[in-house]
């Protein structure tokens, strides 16, 4: 059966880097210490060197190089080199992502918009930027990672459903496949041990309203920054737009149309600056 | 042939046979092309939003981001090239939605209403369509011949017709 084999094969995935994990951990403490952070970071030198090439990108527009990870939590402050740090973690399980037709790298494309929508929403709901939720819209897909295969050979069947039907890829996807990837998704990250609420958040990124949790804000604010990129077409696959919009999220965050619109335009400008960010998985 | 690849927020016109003017991934934006073939002038527009008035400034950079800023422009774009309003053939492509229990995610419906009505402003007939939904679109303009093929999914590829 499909699904034994997708269960099995979740096993093979990588453990989550340690240095992400860590600094997941160092920053769920309101009181960590920057310094904390960058002691756990400077021994890893291949994060070190995506970090810093992330941190000398375009996006930042910084006149003179940085060249330690201390030099770059001084000039970019301690928010952005923690983004940095979960983006150079998380990029490598993107890297081979194939399925839903879509082309390499398009899957951290989308998952980079996603992350960047997560903090404008933050941002402009809550007024602040959050990077525990950063990482967790990072890995909002990733259980399209391993889905994908399994996807394109059921496409025609989880298509028809969802036409016929009217229901929603996601269901589709579980009636035919026996899992859907959100809830596999939720599985991965069990695997690495995520705390609860980023697990919650990532199985229930669609349906963010069937959480038992309801105090989850960071599934909610994830949802809305996917519904986004999938409208703009960011690493857009062959599922579409075929999700379920809830109103729920509008009423809970007492977000106007407007807002939201203004929010899309500032990813999609977001986005074009962080070219380095998509570039670190090529 | 060579491939010109057209963004979110983008237009570009030609009048150089060997072009094929393309855009990816429309999803609730809605992807316009437009074709003389007399003088075989064509443009494509990928535009995001119905309305400048969200953003006087960035319509101002960017008019190629609302359509009621970037459909004028891509007609301009191609009178400049020798093109003809009267000869013109519009297709268009995109303005899928979520699936939605309010109005609230219906950016592509909305894309959907403000063409229509720009148009009918205009006295402009639309040639082709294939809008609304809610699947994914790749569309393409051949300037040679003025053909307009739509990618789909599910579908393949078809001509637009």
């Amino acid at each position: 059966m499909i699904y034994d084999e997708i269960i099995r094969s979740i096993k093979n995935i990588p453990a989550f880097p340690a240095v992400a994990l860590k600094v997941m951990a160092l920053i769920d403490d309101p009181d960590y210490a920057i310094t904390d952070i960058v002691d756990v970071v400077k021994y890893d030198q291949a994060i070190t060197a995506n970090i810093l090439r992330i941190c000398n990108s375009a996006y930042f527009g910084l006149k003179y190089k940085v060249v330690t990870i201390s030099d770059a939590v001084m000039r970019l402050g301690q928010q952005n080199v923690i983004r940095a740090v979960e983006a150079a973690g998380v990029s490598k399980f993107y890297e081979k992502a194939k399925g839903y037709g879509l082309e390499a790298n398009k899957l951290w494309e989308h998952s980079v918009g996603v992350a960047l929508m997560s903090q404008i929403l933050s941002k402009r709901i809550f007024n602040r930027e959050d990077a525990k939720l950063y990482t967790t819209a990072l890995l909002h897909d990733i259980g399209k990672v391993v889905m994908g295969e399994f996807v394109d050979e059921s496409f025609m069947k989880i298509y028809d459903i969802v036409s016929r039907e009217g229901i929603s890829f996601l269901e589709a996807e579980g009636k035919v496949i026996g899992i859907d990837h959100a809830e596999l998704g939720g599985k991965i990250a069990s695997q690495w041990n995520f705390p609860a609420d980023m697990r919650e958040a990532i199985a229930y990124h669609h349906r963010p309203d069937l959480m038992t949790d309801g105090d989850n804000n960071n599934a909610w604010l994830v949802y809305l920054a996917d519904q986004a990129c999938i409208m703009m077409g960011i690493g857009l696959g062959n599922d579409g737009l075929a999700y379920k919009g809830l109103s729920e999220a509008i009423v809970r965050f007492k977000l106007r149309q407007k807002d939201f619109e203004e929010c899309i335009m500032m990813m999609l400008g977001d986005l074009e600056r962080a070219k380095e960010l998509l570039g670190i998985i090529s | 042939m060579s491939e010109i690849v057209i963004g979110i927020s983008d237009l570009k016109v030609s009048n150089d046979i060997n072009d094929i003017l393309v855009t990816y991934a429309l999803g609730s934006c809605i992807g316009v092309t437009i074709y003389d073939p007399v003088v075989k002038v064509g443009g494509l527009l990928h535009f995001m939003l119905p309305e400048s008035s969200l953003d006087p400034q960035k319509a101002g950079e960017n008019p190629a981001m609302f359509a009621d800023t970037g459909i004028p422009l891509l007609f301009k774009s191609c009178y400049k090239l020798g093109a003809e309003k009267k000869r013109m053939i519009v297709k268009v492509a995109g303005g899928a939605s979520i699936l939605d229990d309010s109005n609230f995610f219906r950016i592509g419906q909305k894309n959907i209403t403000a063409i229509r009505k720009l148009f009918w402003k205009n006295n402009i007939l639309i040639d082709g369509e294939d809008t609304g939904s809610n699947y994914n679109r790749t569309i393409s303009i051949h300037i040679s011949t003025g053909k307009v093929f739509l990618k789909t999914a599910h579908n393949g590829m078809r001509e637009l017709v």
